[in-house]
């Protein structure tokens, strides 16, 4: 564990974008997520598990992403989550609202 | 196309709950195990792995229930188990559900019982077709409405523009001969369509047409549904026969539908017809009301009818000078200020009565909760949220208020029952149908609404605020911070002052009825049987022969055995007299007619004053010489002689008043009338009404058709009834006897409405008081539970039980007299609002404030008795050893 390292908060908002951007190449269980946007992010941003299920119950509802039982890499049943249509095209229109933002706000604080 | 998949994802969830709980276990157990091997990799012991993967995921029972919220189904979920929960506690405490059902019961049943009466009075719409457009309208002279001469209606009907239709009409009392018996029917005389312009629905038939609005086509009537089974057998060709009326043949061309017109005193209508005497300007006599066209408001209508009325006036300067006219919406129009103001009253009561209710549970609840502190604090340790708790306590509140509700709206039923049983007849207006309709329960489940959150919201802010760890840690024993108890007792406060201003406002109403009952009408009022002959003006040809018709009916009545005394009068007491007339006093400068005084002015036999019991107190009474032809003579009250004649002799002086001719129009030349007595003041116009100037003169001298007899009998008065209108039978077989009471019988129905309120007053200060001790008993015997402990070592230490009693009542008693003072400044107010509707009582009646407070601590007491006797009982051993 990187205990040297500081971890960030995730903003209000921003799982959602992380899993559906995690989920974007192919179908994981919710473990996997969690590692994965952990190991990307070289360990700043931990993922706190008690609002991971939420959020994916969550974007299951809304319909950009559906799950299925599967069998994990250990031989395990596991629900796997994967992208659907609209959450492949919610995605893109995160993604660009995230940009959107972010440049905003690196503008405003060269500025000031 | 989402909303449906958003319902298919909803109803999914909610059918198959548990097998979505059990994947989403599932799947949260996958995660951990996942987490526990990445952990043993890492080279943690198996059982430190598994621990490890528990801390980093954090509450697992509020994921799953986060889980469950995403679903969104869980509103549902969580209110039939936080139902199911309140259900279970319920049952566990049946002492607590049954004192709170029924504190809510009351509370919520008198509300539904009033408010159907306030809505059906005061805020239902007329049951007519676009009610907004009926309105009444009025002649005016200085300020005060009046009713409208035929002139001047049929002036309006023609110069106005802003009606669709205008109607008149007059009341009438009519012999109805179905059997061998005639029978006394009210009935209207209605201008032709004005039932139709009204709205009014027909059974079967048709209102009447123009052309029978015309003298000798005016013989057909109109009969409501009830005349119509009750009378005629529901005879279903009866439109097209003839019935008798006053002796003549009328054809009937329409029953009304049943329902709404059944309420209306008069049963049956005829047309009017106007005689050419009878279309002068001077002569007040008929109700008008219209139906504006669509679009007009009351204020343009009445700006028009203005300049109507200043047109007709310069045409007839002597009768109209001074004269307009007023347009009032239908609605509330026949509905007296106090019949309102009594009603809002109750209103007022009954919320009372609630508000107690709430306070009431709240406490009630507030000390459940305490004692729930652990299970609330063990429930908030496994991850219940502060929302989630309240929202568990506020759902047992509401179903409380719920139940308690259902209940108290066949309370309301039964209620209803009761109040239209005792409401005196044609005390509202008949248009109000007065049922649990629609709207009323609407009102009830705002009122249930209302209840749950008012005595639920305090209780649910505090279990969910309670300090964790402190609960947890703390010994089987919970106890009360100050502060919370603090606020049980502001609780108790409040209750007691509401609790003293309704029954303070009760306490007038029944002080004031209790004075009503005992007032010096001036007359004996026992033994004496009254009734009404319906005389047409038409039957007389002239005055002798009235008089000779009443000289033998009252001959023969006299003559029965068990009569002391009859007599024949123009009006009555308590009930009114019929006329009043402007008089001047001979050898006084008599003032424009128009600014002349005015005197109630009674035509009566000698008998008058024996059966009545009325005391002369200067003079002489009437006797059989005081006929036609002798010197007319008056006798005078006292009012009377003390307002007019007070610095001469009243039996020296004579009063001018023009004489009254029978079927006229207009009034005969003046007479003058010698003073011969003065009699005791006598409540002529009601129990409540006193003081006005009268003047009575002989019926012999001034016969009228139309007059009321009035017999002294020497046994029970109805039972004279059957003998007495064998005699007027035989007199006249084409008459019938109307309005048969005994004078006791009229004394009491004048005093309906006052009854009304007052027993329904005393009724809900009855339920108040009830629930303020109930609530004081609530709030002492959980004390003395909680302080059990203090009272042990109280006593060990050398407290006597007296004193241990002391305590607990004092405790109890200082509440009340707190809430006591406060509810003072209440009973203030309510004193100012209910001045006008009360008899000779100050608003703040010193005897009735004193008694109702002695009642309320009284009660405050003996509510704190039992629980203070528990805490003397307290053993001091087995306290102590629990320890």
């Amino acid at each position: 564990m990187a205990q040297g390292k500081s971890r960030l908060d995730l903003l209000q908002g921003t799982l959602d974008l992380l899993i559906l951007r995690a989920l974007r190449a192919d179908a994981m269980h919710g473990w996997a997520i969690s590692e994965r946007i952990q190991q990307i992010s070289r360990d700043v941003l931990q993922v706190n598990q008690g609002s991971l299920y939420p959020a994916l119950h969550r974007l299951e509802h809304r319909g950009w992403i559906k799950a299925e039982w599967g069998i994990s890499e250990l031989g395990r049943r596991a629900r796997f989550y994967s992208l659907t249509t609209s959450g492949r095209k919610q995605l893109e229109i995160e993604f660009e609202n995230w940009n959107t933002l972010t440049d905003a706000i690196a503008r405003v604080l060269r500025m000031a | 196309m989402w909303r449906w998949k958003d319902a298919f994802l909803r109803l999914r969830a909610l059918l198959f709950r548990r097998e979505m709980d059990e994947e989403l276990q599932a799947e949260l157990q996958s995660h951990l195990e996942m987490q526990a091997r990445k952990n043993l990799s890492a080279g943690l012991t198996p059982q430190e792995a598994r621990r490890q993967a528990r801390l980093q995921f954090g509450g697992f029972e509020s994921a799953k229930e986060e889980c469950r919220d995403a679903r969104g189904v869980n509103f549902v979920e969580t209110l039939s188990r936080d139902l199911r929960y309140a259900f279970r506690g319920f049952r566990r405490t049946p002492g607590f559900t049954a004192v709170a059902l029924l504190a809510l019961m009351l509370g919520i049943g008198s509300n539904t019982a009033i408010f159907s009466v306030v809505y059906a009075v005061l805020l239902a719409p007329l049951p007519y077709p676009n009610p907004d457009q009926l309105v009444m309208v009025w002649s005016k002279v200085n300020g005060h409405r009046n009713s409208v001469s035929a002139g001047d209606y049929l002036d309006w009907k023609r110069q106005s523009t802003v009606f669709q239709d205008v109607g008149a009409w007059s009341g009438g009392n009519f012999n109805l001969s179905v059997s061998a018996h005639p029978e006394v029917v009210r009935g209207r005389i209605n201008s032709p369509g004005l039932l139709n312009m009204q709205g009014i629905r027909f059974f079967m038939g048709r209102d009447f047409l123009p052309e029978e609005g015309e003298l000798g086509k005016e013989h057909v009537v109109v009969m409501t549904h009830k005349l119509w089974s009750e009378r005629f057998g529901s005879n279903p060709h009866i439109v097209g026969q003839q019935i008798r009326l006053n002796g003549e043949s009328y054809t009937v061309v329409g029953v009304l539908a049943a329902g709404m017109a059944d309420r209306f005193e008069s049963q049956l209508v005829v047309p009017l017809a106007f005689k050419p005497e009878q279309l002068t300007h001077d002569r007040h006599w008929l109700l008008v009301m219209g139906r504006l066209k669509p679009g007009v408001t009351l204020q343009q209508a009445n700006a028009e009818m203005d300049s109507v009325t200043r047109h007709i006036a310069e045409i007839y300067p002597a009768s109209n000078k001074a004269w307009s006219a007023s347009v009032e919406s239908l609605h509330h129009d026949f509905t007296g200020q106090d019949t309102i103001k009594g009603l809002w009253l109750l209103m007022g009561a009954v919320g009372f009565v609630l508000l107690i209710a709430c306070v009431n549970v709240a406490n009630m609840l507030l000390a459940r909760g305490t004692v729930r502190q652990k299970e609330v604090a063990i429930r908030a340790s496994l991850g219940a949220k502060r929302s989630q708790l309240f929202t568990q306590f506020l759902t047992e509140s509401l179903a409380l208020a719920l139940i308690g509700g259902i209940l108290g709206v066949s309370l309301a039923w039964a209620m209803l029952k009761a109040i239209l049983a005792i409401l005196p007849p044609f005390s509202i207006p008949t248009e109000a149908d007065v049922r649990l309709n629609l709207p009323v329960l609407f009102f009830s489940l705002a009122a249930m609404f209302l209840a749950g959150v008012l005595c639920g919201c305090a209780p649910a802010w505090q279990s969910s605020r309670w300090d964790l760890s402190n609960s947890l840690k703390e010994s089987g024993r919970s106890s009360l911070t100050p502060g919370r108890r603090g606020f049980r007792r502001s609780l108790i406060v409040i209750e007691f002052a509401l609790a003293l201003t309704l029954l303070s406002g009760a306490g007038l109403a029944l002080r004031s009825f209790w004075k009503m009952t005992r007032v010096d009408l001036g007359f004996r009022q026992d033994h004496v049987l009254t009734f009404a002959l319906s005389v047409p003006t038409t039957r007389f040809s002239g005055p002798e022969q009235t008089v000779a018709f009443y000289r033998q009916l009252l001959d023969k009545i006299q003559a029965l055995p068990g009569v002391s005394y009859a007599s024949a009068s123009t009006g009555m007491p308590v009930l009114g007299t019929d006329f009043g007339m402007s008089f001047s006093i001979a050898g006084q400068p008599a003032g424009d007619p128009s600014s002349r005084p005015g005197a109630g002015f009674t035509m009566v036999t000698p008998e008058y004053f024996d059966t009545f019991g009325i005391e002369i107190v200067r003079g002489r009474s009437f006797t059989e010489q005081d006929v036609a032809g002798a010197l007319p003579v008056a006798i005078v009250n006292e009012t009377f002689a003390r307002k007019y004649l007070s610095n001469v002799d009243p039996l020296m002086q004579r009063v001018l008043v023009q004489r009254l001719v029978p079927g006229a129009t207009s009034l005969g030349p003046p007479i003058e009338w010698q003073v011969v007595g003065v009699y005791r003041d006598v409540h002529n116009a009601g129990v409540r009404r006193e003081g006005f100037p009268e003047i009575n003169v002989p019926f012999w001298q001034s016969p009228w058709p139309d007059a009321a007899i009035e017999v002294r009998t020497s046994g029970h008065p109805a039972s004279m009834t059957g003998s007495v209108a064998a005699v007027v039978q035989s007199v006249d077989p084409d008459l019938g006897i109307d309005r048969v009471r005994t004078m006791d019988e009229l004394v009491e129905e004048s005093l309906g409405g006052d009854r009304f309120a007052t027993v329904f007053l005393a009724t809900f200060a009855g339920m108040a008081l009830l629930l303020a001790a109930i609530g004081i008993y609530g709030v002492m015997s959980f004390a003395v539970a909680q302080r059990t402990h203090e009272m042990g070592l109280r006593i060990a230490l050398g407290a006597g039980r007296a004193q241990v009693l002391r305590l607990i009542l004092q405790e109890g008693v200082s509440l009340a007299i707190l809430g006591l003072f406060v509810g003072l400044c209440g009973t203030y107010f309510v004193g100012r609002l209910m001045k006008s509707l009360l008899y000779e009582v100050g608003a703040t009646d010193p005897a009735t404030i004193g008694a109702v407070t002695t009642v309320l601590l009284a009660s405050a007491l003996l509510a704190s008795c039992l629980p203070a006797h528990r805490a003397t009982q307290v053993d001091p051993m087995v306290v102590l050893r629990n320890e």
